[in-house]
């Protein structure tokens, strides 16, 4: 209760370009991210999910006991805590969390906006060439392009890298 | 102690906010897996609390705030909705079902429990009896009407026993509104020490169906006046006893006048649209400084030309008009068959502008 709605069970937000899936998955034995990145499954499974239009976000047109997510078609996952959302790598004591840039996205259907953790000034073309499947945006705000009204916000937005279609940094950052 | 209803379809989530209400408040914790069957247990025994999680197979807390919302019995009751569905939209979707607070989970026990203690708190402020005062320092403007057509409006709705007080000390006017001679009056209060339920009982009229009122004296009392100690006794024992209380005051800031003020809830200031009522109501709005600040105005339009308009009016006052009450020529005969339009002629103009004010207002 204190930290999650069951133990070991995390509810997110998952977006397709046409859908939104809030649904829960077991961490516990790995993590979000962790899962997200494992190579070895082209699939994520969830349970209880809910799916809405993305036009219509709060609307719930279907309720699932399973679901299953071609990792490929996720543009990006909304994770309400930022703890809850990165992986084990990034959350105990890594270096590459030292440094956070202010970061602009555009996906399908989405600009994002929110910080990027590196370990120091990087090249953004390295970032979209190579790296994790998912880049971690802390502290972000989603929003569906043709409604911008239509936000979402997390402590991290796990990003399909795959979508990413432009990506501007600034020059000012802060320390993570 | 409340009790509260907990609709979630995660056993370990409704166990745990079943310890948290029953151990550190003391709250009785009804607990249902699903909307269906959520629904049915507020029906059967309405909560003074239902907590909804959205996310639920079957029906969604959305149904289930819109159920509850439908259904008399619990069409009152505060809704938190408590989901994983945390974004904006979420939220907006929640309050648009009929959902009057929502929470995202992940959520901490102490912003829960602060979060049930305030809806509790508030539900519980909403739900006391309360009263709302009717005046103007200007004679001839309309209050009594106004007053008795209010009280006549909410007591056709049925849904509330209604108390009328008169304390304009010259006239017993109030009743004649009614058709009923003003026996007994509150004169004997003024005599009293100490007043008590049983001695105000005794000076009540019933007027109509769960509406009733205590009249002023039809002989202006001489030497004597409501004090402020007697005032306060008496609007606290009508409020134990009634659902509202509505004071029509005297057109003068005496003792009983600034007390029922003081301890009113709302307080109507009603003007005309003549340059006199206008003046009078700036001066009393000036005169009672920070207290009339949210004192919602209406403008009683009594005679069929207006002299003043409703724009001057709201510059004058620096505040905008509650509501206007149009010139209704069957008034007078209403007054004179002692059948107050708002019970007897519901499609009049001024009872069907009572029944907006009423249901905006009160």
């Amino acid at each position: 209760m204190r930290d999650r709605t069951r133990k070991a069970q995390l509810v997110a937000d998952f977006f397709t370009q046409s859908y939104r899936i809030s649904g829960s998955l077991n961490v516990s034995s790995r993590k979000l991210a962790d899962r997200l990145e494992d190579r070895t499954s082209s699939f994520i499974q969830l349970e209880n999910t809910y799916i809405s239009n993305i036009e219509h976000p709060a609307d719930i047109v279907a309720s699932h006991a399973t679901s299953i997510l071609r990792k490929e078609k996720i543009i990006a996952v909304v994770v309400s805590r930022e703890e809850d959302g990165l992986s084990r790598k990034y959350t105990y004591g890594s270096y590459l969390g030292a440094h956070v840039q202010r970061t602009y996205l555009i996906v399908p259907g989405f600009e994002i906006q929110g910080y990027l953790r590196t370990s120091g000034k990087r090249d953004p073309r390295s970032m979209l060439a190579s790296g994790d499947r998912f880049l971690p945006i802390l502290d972000a705000e989603m929003k569906f392009s043709v409604r911008p009204d239509i936000a979402f916000t997390g402590g991290v937005i796990l990003v399909n890298r795959g979508h990413i279609e432009a990506l501007w940094q600034e020059e000012e950052s802060r320390n993570g | 102690m409340a009790r509260i209803l907990i609709i979630d379809d995660d056993p370990d989530l409704l166990e745990m906010i079943k310890l948290l209400i029953e151990r550190r408040r003391g709250h009785e914790a009804v607990l249902s897996a699903d909307g269906e069957s959520g629904v049915q247990k507020a029906l059967e025994q309405p909560p003074d609390l239902a907590i909804v999680d959205v996310m639920m197979p079957g029906m969604t807390g959305y149904d289930v705030c819109r159920r509850l919302r439908e259904a008399p019995e619990t069409a009152s009751i505060p809704i938190l909705v408590l989901t994983a569905r945390g974004q904006p939209v979420d939220r907006e979707a929640a309050l648009q079902a009929g959902a009057d607070e929502h929470m995202a989970k992940p959520v901490t026990m102490t912003d829960l429990m602060e979060k049930i203690d305030g809806m509790l708190a508030e539900h519980s402020a909403a739900a006391r009896p309360h009263t709302i005062a009717m005046a103007s320092l200007k004679g001839g403007v309309g209050v009594t009407t106004l007053a008795a057509n209010a009280a006549a409006t909410l007591s056709r709705a049925g849904a509330r026993a209604i108390c009328l007080v008169d304390l304009c000390p010259s006239s017993g006017h109030l009743a004649l509104h009614f058709g009923h001679r003003p026996r007994p009056d509150w004169s004997k209060l003024m005599r009293e020490d100490v007043i008590d339920a049983q001695a105000v009982d005794a000076l009540l009229l019933e007027v109509s169906a769960g509406l009733h009122l205590l009249a002023s004296p039809i002989v202006p009392p001489v030497e004597r006046a409501l004090r402020r100690p007697t005032v306060k006794a008496l609007l606290e024992i009508l409020e134990e006893r009634f659902d509202l209380v509505i004071v029509d005051t005297p057109s003068i800031l005496n003792e009983a006048t600034t007390t029922v003020l003081d301890l009113s809830s709302d307080t109507w200031l009603i003007v005309t649209a003549d340059p006199a009522a206008v003046q009078t109501t700036f001066g009393t709005v000036r005169a009672l400084g920070e207290r009339a600040k949210g004192f919602p105005v209406i403008l009683n339009e009594v005679t069929s030309t207006q002299r003043t308009s409703p724009d001057a009016i709201e510059r004058v006052l620096k505040r905008p008009l509650a509501g206007t009450v149009p010139f209704d020529p069957d008034q007078a005969k209403a007054l004179a068959q002692g059948k107050p339009l708002a019970l007897h002629r519901p499609d009049a103009p001024l009872a069907k502008a009572m029944e907006e004010l009423t249901n905006e207002l009160i």
